[in-house]
């Protein structure tokens, strides 16, 4: 008898589930087969394109694959035109992200840290006026700061065309902050610290030894995306940045899209570095995709 | 009183990197707005006290506020756009449940891993007279086919860029906010006989009010700093110099070397945008939950 059970069970419950899909009118499917449609129509013109040469291009349909594929010839350019600087480009922004990842998760953990476990005056003003900072254009902190630095460098201090032109300005994250925040609010109850420091535990040592454990999932969500932020910011770079063996990928690739070889344009090639420049952030995405959401959600929810 | 100290040892580092990399050039953007080059005699010009000068002329300099014009069109046609798309999508996809779930998630959020270079670069292809398919398909049916770069219709083929890349990033959002709503409140709402429309209209659109807000502020703070996707597209097409205020500015600063009037049109900008976010805010009334 009690075998029966379970399949009434399991029956009503498809029976409910059968319903509530009934419920999916065709407008909504319409709806998310368009956005899909258009959210993927670039990124599948970018997979098609990386198997043509710049003839085919023109003269064969721009959404389908074209014979003899030519994915090969285009890597190989790719690697090797002006003497494999796409190589350096793509170190660089490994290196630039990275750094930029690890020390914006730091000084955005310790500094949430201090908004979330300590009273001090003028706390709220402070992170009022941190937070405030997200309005203020690229142009009006870009500018000012390149010219800051042409001055540093004439005075003797050699930061412009450096990588830290553009690593140490991009660890100022002010979302980041107010992630870790949330973060530390949620995450490491304030009893807990309490009674560490009741067993004699110094500041540092809560800090490191218990909080940051605790708030792993906030470290690489911040981490992730500043990852991303460097990985894709383009205007601090332009700016910051004069020799091109120092530039990132954006960069590199918009220099290539300004120059032509004779008339003809680089167009597969420069196709083929952005698919192929585009491919780790996918993949992080795809991985770590959980803590996307987590950061978006914590986010969305808090604000 | 043990505590003085300690949180700003925690603070020091990010406060370090703030002041020398926010607070410093804003202050010196300020600084510099005030100076206007001026020649005296036959000498070469010199940076000397101007006052408002600078601003004065931002304000009565037409290609500048071509520039803004433009950009607050690109606003109100945009934004709109962009979020009644994602809250509609997000709404669906709600309801949605298992593998289709995932699948949609991932695909409609890939645009915003793109960097925006390379979906200028993308788009700029696809929009190119000779090699986008659309006109393919228009030459192949007869008919002429379109060039979406030229200078009349370019503000709408990168209005086009930034939705692509950035509804289904507010549609996360979105999605993620009503993820969290518990379920409890969808049962009574059903129980109290809240079905298909009403259930979105009555209780998820309500629900999902501040996070609405939110995504409006931070569009219309990423709206005024629209810069890639035109740059991008400047040598594949025809770009006016002030399609957006911020390629005005660069190319004010970058190709004129006008540094201080380049700077005052950067604080014009940061000015507008506290305006906007700041009129937005009080008009949703949001102005006392921060």
């Amino acid at each position: 008898m009690s075998a029966v059970q379970p399949t009434t069970t399991t029956r009503a419950r498809r029976a409910r589930t059968i319903r509530e899909r009934r419920g999916f009118s065709p407008l909504q499917v319409l709806l998310l087969g368009l956005f899909a449609v258009y959210s993927l129509l670039p990124l599948w013109w970018m997979i098609v394109t990386i198997f043509k040469d710049n003839g085919q291009l023109f003269t064969t349909p721009g959404l389908w694959f074209a014979s003899p594929s030519h994915l090969l010839d285009n890597v190989r350019k790719v690697f090797t035109h002006q003497d494999g600087i796409f190589v350096r480009w793509l170190l660089n922004s490994v290196l630039y992200s990275a750094a930029i990842a690890v020390g914006s998760a730091l000084t955005c953990a310790t500094a949430g840290y201090a908004f979330s476990k300590y009273e001090f005056r003028g706390r709220n003003q402070l992170f009022g006026l941190i937070l405030g900072t997200i309005m203020v254009p690229g142009t009006a902190l870009v500018l000012p700061l390149f010219l800051i630095m042409q001055k540093l460098g004439q005075a003797g201090v050699p930061l412009i065309n450096t990588p830290w032109a553009f690593i140490l300005p991009s660890l100022v994250n002010p979302f980041g902050l107010y992630l870790m925040r949330l973060f530390w609010d949620s995450a490491f109850p304030t009893d807990l610290i309490e009674a560490a420091r009741i067993d004699g535990a110094s500041e540092a040592t809560i800090f490191w030894r218990l909080g940051m454990p605790l708030v792993q999932g906030g470290l690489v969500t911040v981490a992730l995306f500043s990852f991303v932020a460097g990985w894709n910011n383009f205007f601090l770079p332009l700016m910051m940045l004069n020799s091109t063996s120092l530039y990132p990928l954006t960069l590199g690739l918009s220099v290539w899209n300004n120059t032509t070889t004779g008339t003809e344009r680089l167009y597969t090639m420069i196709v083929t570095g952005a698919l192929i420049s585009i491919l780790p952030l996918i993949a992080a995405f795809l991985t770590l995709g959980r803590y996307w959401q987590g950061g978006l959600a914590t986010g969305a929810v808090k604000g | 009183m043990r505590h003085r100290v300690t949180p700003w040892l925690f603070l020091s580092p990010f406060l370090l990197l703030f002041t020398v990399f926010y607070l410093t050039p804003v202050g010196y953007a300020v600084y510099l707005s005030l100076f206007i080059k001026k020649r005296v005699g036959f000498g070469p010009a010199k940076d000397v006290f101007g006052g408002l000068t600078n601003y004065v002329r931002a304000l009565q300099d037409t290609d500048f506020l071509r520039s803004l014009a433009n950009i607050g069109l690109f606003a109100v046609v945009q934004i709109p756009i962009m979020l009644i798309v994602a809250i509609a999508v997000a709404i669906v996809l709600d309801s949605v449940k298992g593998r289709a779930q995932r699948f949609f998630r991932t695909v409609f959020y890939l645009p915003y891993t793109i960097p925006t270079v390379i979906a200028g670069l993308l788009w700029g292809y696809l929009y190119s007279r000779n090699l986008s398919p659309l006109n393919q398909f228009l030459t192949a049916t007869g008919r002429d086919p379109l060039d979406l770069l030229s200078s009349t219709v370019v503000l709408w083929s990168v209005a086009n860029i930034v939705t692509w890349t950035w509804t289904g990033y507010n549609m996360i959002t979105l999605y993620a906010a009503l993820q969290n709503v518990p379920h409890d409140i969808y049962e009574a709402a059903r129980i109290d006989g809240a079905d298909g429309w009403n259930l979105v209209r009555r209780v998820k659109l309500p629900l999902l009010r501040p996070t609405i807000l939110l995504t409006v502020i931070f569009s219309i703070i990423g709206t005024m700093q629209v810069f890639s996707e035109p740059f991008v597209l400047r040598p594949l097409g025809y770009v006016p110099d002030n399609i957006t205020p911020n390629t005005y500015i660069y190319l004010a600063a970058s190709r004129d070397v006008q540094y201080a009037y380049a700077a005052a049109m950067a604080i014009l900008i940061a000015l507008v945008t506290f305006l906007f976010s700041g009129i937005f805010l009080r008009y949703a009334r949001l102005g006392d939950n921060t």
